[in-house]
Parts: C-alpha cells; sequence; structure tokens
C-alpha cells in the first residue's frame, strides 16, 4: 500500500448511486466542464495537481467472458481519484471549507452522502468509501502543484529574457534583467523532500 | 472530450482479475505482491516509457457498502485500476502513450496484467493496445492544475527553475556587461544540460524524531 510518493497523496473512493441519479450528474459534470468559472474553487485550490470522477455504469465494467462472471449490480458508481500535496487531514478539511456546494452538487447523488459540512461526518463517510493505492508514480515526486506552476512561469519569462538578451545593449540588458528578477522572484522557491508530517 | 483537459490525458482503465480458486497465492495477491516490490524511481516502468505525470495501479476487492438503506452488493470480479495522467499523442488519442508503454516497459505489464482477464501480452503492440482500450472507462470529469505542459517541458522548467534562482542568488550588484556575459553562460549552460531524470530518486535522509508521537 502507498498512498503517498513524495508530497502527492493517491485518493481513491467509489460510491453507490441509484442508475437515474448519474444522468443528473453527468449534465452537472457537462455545465462544469464546459464553463470554465464554475472551476474557479477547485483551481483554488492549488494543492491538487489532477482529480477526476468517473462515473461506471452498472453494466459498464469491463467484461471479457473466459470464465469472468458477469456483474449483476442495482447501482451505478461513482469513482474519484485525486493527487493532492499535503496530508488526508488538510485536504478533507478544505474541501469541506471551501467547495462545499460543489461537493454536495456532486456526491449528493451518492447513497448515504451526509453533506460535505460538518466535516466530522463528511470525513467518516469518505474514509468508509475510500480504498488503498497499491503503487503509485509521479515524475516529479518533490514537486508540488504550486512548485510546477511557479516552475512554468520561470521557464516563460527566462525564455522571453533569453530570446532578447543579443538585441540588447549591456545597460537594456540590466534593465530588463531587473524586470525579470522582479517577475520571477515569487516563484523562485527550492522543491526537495516533503516535510515529516507527525 | 472529458479525457482530455487541454494538453493533458485522464485514462482511466478497469481490468478484471482472474478469479481463480486453484491459484495460489490469488492472482489478485499476485498483483498487489509484485506492485509493492516495484520501483517507484527511475527504474519504474512509468519513469522508462515516456509520457506519465503521475499514475497509480490500485486492486479493487469490491464496491463498498455505505449502510442501510442502502442495497449491499458485490462484484463477481476484482478489478486492476490503472489511473494515469499523461501526455496523448499528437492527435489527442492515447494510442501511442500505450504503445510506449508497451515497448519500455512491457515485461513489468506483463507481470501485472497478466493475472487479468484477456490479456494478451505487450509483445503484440496492436492486440496489447485494443486490450487496453477495450478496458478503458470514459473518464467523466477531469481535472488538471497544468494542462498545457508535457513531461518533458515540466522537467525542463523545474531545472530552468532552480537555475535560475542560483543565478539570480548568486549576481546580486553586478555590472550590466559582467551581468549579461555571465546571463549568457547560463543559456549555454542550459541549452547544452541533458534532460533531467524522471522521478528522480529519493534522497535519503537522517530518520526524525523527537515529534508529538514518540
Amino acid at each position: 500500500m502507498s498512498n503517498i510518493n513524495g508530497k502527492v497523496y493517491a485518493m481513491n473512493a467509489i460510491t453507490p448511486m441509484k442508475p437515474w441519479k448519474t444522468w443528473v450528474l453527468r449534465l452537472i459534470f457537462f455545465v462544469l466542464g464546459h464553463v470554465k468559472s464554475l472551476q474557479q474553487d477547485l483551481i483554488n485550490l492549488s494543492f491538487i495537481e489532477f482529480a477526476r470522477w468517473v462515473v461506471v455504469p452498472r453494466a459498464g465494467f469491463p467484461q471479457f467472458g473466459n470464465g469472468q462472471e458477469p456483474e449483476k449490480l442495482t447501482y451505478d458508481y461513482l469513482l474519484f481519484f485525486s493527487n493532492f500535496n499535503g496530508t488526508w487531514n488538510q485536504y478533507i478539511d478544505a474541501f469541506s471549507a471551501v467547495l462545499s456546494k460543489g461537493l454536495n452538487l456532486i456526491w449528493q447523488w451518492s447513497e448515504k452522502f451526509p453533506g460535505s459540512v460538518p466535516v466530522t461526518l463528511f470525513k467518516e463517510y469518505i474514509g468508509r468509501v475510500q480504498f488503498d493505492t497499491d503503487y503509485y508514480f509521479t515524475a516529479y515526486p518533490h514537486a508540488t502543484a504550486n512548485d510546477l506552476k511557479a516552475a512554468h512561469a520561470v521557464q516563460a519569462s527566462y525564455d522571453d529574457l533569453r530570446s532578447r538578451v543579443n538585441s540588447l545593449s549591456d545597460a537594456e540588458f540590466a534593465d530588463a534583467y531587473m524586470s525579470f528578477v522582479l517577475q520571477v522572484q515569487p516563484n523562485l522557491g527550492e522543491t526537495g523532500e516533503a516535510p515529516v508530517v507527525f | 472530450m472529458p479525457n482530455n483537459s487541454g494538453k493533458v490525458y485522464g485514462l482511466t482503465i478497469l481490468s478484471p482479475i482472474l478469479n481463480d480458486d486453484e491459484a495460489s497465492p490469488s492472482h489478485d495477491l499476485q498483483i498487489r505482491s509484485y506492485l509493492a516490490g516495484l520501483s517507484t524511481g527511475r527504474e519504474s516502468p512509468f519513469a522508462q516509457a515516456p509520457g506519465t505525470h503521475l499514475a497509480r495501479l490500485v486492486v479493487m476487492d469490491d464496491v463498498i457498502f455505505v449502510g442501510a438503506p442502502a442495497v449491499e452488493e458485490h462484484l463477481n470480479s476484482k478489478y486492476l485500476i490503472f489511473e494515469s495522467n499523461c501526455d496523448p499523442g499528437p492527435d489527442g488519442t492515447i494510442d501511442s502513450y500505450l504503445q510506449g508503454l508497451a515497448e519500455y516497459a512491457g515485461a513489468h505489464l506483463d507481470a501485472i496484467w497478466s493475472h487479468c482477464v484477456g490479456y494478451p501480452g505487450a509483445s503484440d503492440r496492436a492486440a496489447f493496445v485494443r486490450y487496453m482500450k477495450a478496458c478503458q472507462l470514459e473518464t467523466t470529469f477531469f481535472f488538471a492544475a497544468v494542462n498545457d505542459k508535457s513531461v518533458p517541458e515540466t522537467l525542463r522548467a523545474l531545472q530552468t527553475q532552480k537555475a535560475v534562482a542560483d543565478f539570480v542568488e548568486t549576481h546580486q550588484g553586478m555590472q550590466p556587461g559582467q551581468l549579461r556575459a555571465e546571463f549568457l553562460q547560463l543559456v549555454a549552460t542550459l541549452d547544452a544540460a541533458p534532460m533531467p531524470a524522471v522521478a528522480s530518486a529519493t534522497v535519503s535522509r537522517e530518520m526524525k524524531i523527537g515529534g508529538r508521537n514518540e
């Protein structure tokens, strides 16, 4: 079991849904996917690297025959996978505090979902529907989502200065370099090992 | 398409695990055992093959009963979940990523997926890609914090960030002519630098003791 690799935590959860409700949820996700302003809270939770929801219809589990018994299920299922920085408690607390309306909109269609506030019952529910990761890989174990955004911002500023350096006099370069430093200085944090959490 | 977010692809695969009462240890346990010993560093199959930002493998034993009045039900098979956040091909599809996995990490894939129903092996690339796509589930909603950069672009950016931080720190108050010359040297150094390794090994450190739980 390895839910953690470097600075990233892998969370898996599965919740049952009455089949008719999954169509409501699909519609909500469709709107969420096409109206980017509705994703702002998710973007503001800047410790999430990747997250996804997958609706699995009760007859949608892959079947290959060869002795594999077909599934006979009453419910459709909602799978949730998240890759986030920080601890489980920090993540769930922040989700509950910042995204409560959005989470309720997504999970209220799942059986027995208690709501994302108060957080105690929400954590109990997540704890019940979560299952552990067996293998977890990240290409950047020492970097958080914010580190990645910062690195790309530095790269963009660096590329810009680099493209102009040969056309500038020494004095012009000094001015351009000063502007460059002002641009990149909020994004020069160092990556490294994850802190030990007691 | 919900599987795509910008230039990143959210691949979700569920492969049914062989259910054989005669197998000992059981196939799901053999998968778990193999995964427990599999490197997550530079020797990882996902580091050897190109294009993986983050990926996980999970044995899903069953669906979860959340309590009455919900109906308790169970799966007839266990499933191997492969969740990958990866770079698709130029056409936006997943084929070239899957072919890369088969080419660079076929032995690992065979060791893992040979415990799954219908797995054809990685040596027949076309059959492998067909099988994986037959196991694929459409992602309903996919969020990526950075969705316009590939793995090499991100590795390069992290390298540049560190080099720039060091440069800024050590070149404060320098005369313009020398500063410009040194910056050109930085450009030359970064241009010549090899691509940083994917999933560079975790640096060993001394055990920190004395926390609240001791």
